[in-house]
Formats: structure tokens, C-alpha cells, sequence
């Protein structure tokens, strides 16, 4: 770490961290939010072309890149964290931002059982596709692509308070 | 050996690409058992949602994180004066994952008669016992008598003991099976309200 920080500077360095993960939480949550609208937009339903028009690809062909973009962002999120109990929770609880920190606090758990389901998603989703977990496999995504929001919601906020561009 | 081998394949392969091309309708037909990584999978998430509540809750971490000194300490440390706030998030996962790994290779062992009942008899443990804990406690609150002993969790964990076992014996194995894969996402989001519930404390101030 001393090698790194010779080159740039602490604060630089940990900024970088969280654009990076910034970016990967951007990539992750389009995937997700795609998925997620081929699951429920059924590929004949009578809502006008418009939404037909809108409907993304084959929703299976996001699980390989949702599992490879979730396990990074969440590591990453992980290192991140160290940052983020000593510089931003701690004048965060000295401002009284209760509700954000308990916000934050709550990610963890949820991206952390995001992360549990990653194998189990990642098996609905292998072809040929079973039908016998078409319900597994759509409220999995459907869970999935919850955690994703909120902690990309969440993590905004905390951003907002003490991070990149704050 | 070989002859039997390459038949074999073909017939994978055709299954395959008739299971590809098949409509949706004829897909039922794929068989219907759960592969081992399939076992895996769910049981990992499964198990991995229960041991991390239950870590959380208890606050069994493997090792405690001191960031602000960079120190780690085996099992669970208190703050201490000059060493900045302690991080014990890393130290439930580290204990909730290998034990998730253990228990989800156990269930590619076991039969899947067993593996679904052992599945229902974990969940309704895990939600009998802390709903068995919290109503001693109301009692235990409330009796006019000296109630302090019902505020143990191992009185508390007799009458989930026993309600686990009979919900674990009594379902049938056709149900059993039919709702195992539903586990995946009840115990989740179980945890989830418990875990939302324990930080009340950040939102009701």
C-alpha cells in the first residue's frame, strides 16, 4: 500500500476505489434492471408497441455478466467500507444522520444475502432452462435486483454526504 | 467401453439440443431433481441467510477489525480507548461462508428425501426459537412471579426444538420437495426483517 501511496496521494486513491465501484454499480444495476423487465414484460402481452418496442434482449443472457459484475462491486464495496466506518459513519453520527446511517447499516445485510443467492441464481439460470424453477428463478432475479438498487440508492446517499464530488 | 461411451454423449448431446429448441411447453419434460451444484446452490443460500442472521444477532464474528489501527482480533473485541470504532461485518462472513460451504457439500451427500426435511426442520428452528425467546420474555416481563429463568435461550429453544421436529415430521415429502426451493427466499427475507428490525434504533430516533 505504502508503493501506491508514494504515487497518489490516501484520499486520491480511496476516491479512485469508489469510482471504480461507482462504475461497476452502474454496469450492475443496468444488467439487473434489464433482466428484470424481460422477466415481467412478457414477450407477447397486449400493453402497445411502444413497450414492446422497449422490452431488452433474452433475459437469460444477463445472468453470466450480472454473477461476474456482482461478486467485484461487491468486494470492492467490502475494501470500501474500511473508508467509510472511520471517514464518513463517524461525522455522520456526529451531524445526527441517523437515518442514513442506519440505511447504510442495512445495506451490508442486504447485499451480503444478494451475494448467498449468487450460485442458486446463477444455477436457475444455466441452460436449457428448467421450468420447474421459472417461479425460483424470477422472484431470485426479482430479489436480486432489489439488492442491487438499494444499495446503489443507499450508497449514493452516503456518497452525497462525504464521497466523490461531495 | 468406448462405443458405450460415445452413445452416451450423443444421447446428451440430443437431449440437449432438443431441450434448446424445445417450445416452452415441452421443457417440463428436462428432469425435474435438483443437479449437485443445484443442491449446492440452494442449500449454500439458504444456510448462508440463517448462520449470518444468527451471527449478526448473537455477534459472532471469526475476528474483529480495528480499521483505524489496522489490527485484527480473533472472535469478538469491544472498542478499545485510542483504537477507533470496530468492524465486525467481515468477521460474520468469514464465519457464515465456510459454514454455508460445509453444510451445502453435506446436502449433495445426503438423500433429497432427508436433505428437504433437514431444510424444513433448520428454517422453522430458526424461526421458532427467537419467537419462542421473545414471547419468555414478554412473560418473563409481566408474570408476578420470579420469571427470569424463561429469559434463557435454551428454555426458549425447547418449545422450537419441538415444533421444528414435528413441522419436519409431519409435512409430506411431496411438499417438502415442492417448497424447498421457496426456502430460498422466505429465509432471506426473514433475515432481512430481523436484521431491519435489530437497527430500529437509527430510524426511531
Amino acid at each position: 500500500m505504502d508503493i501506491i501511496f508514494d504515487i497518489v496521494s490516501v484520499r486520491t486513491f480511496w476516491r479512485f476505489l469508489l469510482f471504480v465501484h461507482f462504475l461497476l454499480a452502474v454496469a450492475l444495476l443496468a444488467a439487473v434492471t434489464l433482466q428484470a423487465m424481460a422477466i415481467m414484460i412478457p414477450v407477447r402481452q397486449a400493453a402497445g408497441k411502444f413497450l414492446q418496442r422497449l422490452r431488452p434482449g433474452p433475459a437469460a443472457s444477463y445472468a453470466a455478466a450480472i454473477v461476474i459484475l456482482y461478486v467485484p462491486t461487491f468486494l470492492l464495496g467490502a475494501w470500501i467500507y474500511i473508508k467509510y466506518r472511520t471517514y464518513v459513519r463517524i461525522p455522520m453520527e456526529q451531524f445526527g444522520h441517523w437515518w442514513t446511517v442506519g440505511s447504510f447499516e442495512f445495506k451490508e445485510h442486504v447485499v451480503t444475502m444478494g451475494m448467498a443467492l449468487l450460485p442458486a441464481y446463477w444455477y436457475f439460470w444455466r441452460q436449457p432452462l428448467s421450468e420447474e424453477h421459472a417461479s425460483a428463478r424470477k422472484w431470485v432475479t426479482l430479489f436480486l435486483a432489489f439488492t442491487v438498487w438499494y444499495a446503489f440508492v443507499i450508497g449514493h446517499v452516503a456518497n452525497d454526504f462525504r464521497g466523490v464530488g461531495s | 467401453m468406448t462405443h458405450t461411451l460415445d452413445v452416451n454423449e450423443r444421447i446428451s448431446q440430443l437431449d440437449r439440443s432438443h431441450a434448446i429448441d424445445a417450445p416452452t411447453s415441452a421443457r417440463s419434460t428436462i428432469p425435474t431433481r435438483a443437479s449437485k451444484f443445484g443442491t449446492f446452490a440452494i442449500t449454500f443460500g439458504i444456510t448462508f441467510a440463517i448462520l449470518y442472521t444468527i451471527f449478526e444477532r448473537l455477534n459472532w464474528p471469526l475476528f474483529t477489525y480495528h480499521p483505524a489501527v489496522g489490527k485484527v482480533d480473533f472472535w469478538m473485541q469491544r472498542a478499545r480507548s485510542g483504537e477507533g470504532p470496530p468492524m465486525y461485518w467481515y468477521g460474520w462472513l468469514a464465519l457464515a461462508f465456510p459454514g454455508a460451504l460445509v453444510l451445502g457439500w453435506i446436502a449433495t451427500m445426503i438423500s433429497g428425501r432427508w436433505l428437504h426435511r433437514a431444510t424444513i426442520f433448520c428454517c422453522v428452528l430458526a424461526a421458532l426459537w427467537p419467537a419462542a425467546l421473545a414471547f419468555s420474555a414478554f412473560i418473563a416481563d409481566r408474570a408476578s412471579f420470579d420469571a427470569e429463568f424463561l429469559k434463557s435461550i435454551w428454555i426458549s429453544a425447547i418449545p422450537a426444538l419441538v415444533g421444528a421436529a414435528a413441522a419436519s415430521c409431519f409435512v409430506t415429502p411431496q411438499w417438502a420437495q415442492r417448497v424447498w426451493t421457496g426456502w430460498l427466499l422466505i429465509v432471506p427475507i426473514g433475515g432481512l426483517v430481523v436484521l431491519g428490525y435489530s437497527l430500529k434504533q437509527y430510524f426511531l430516533r
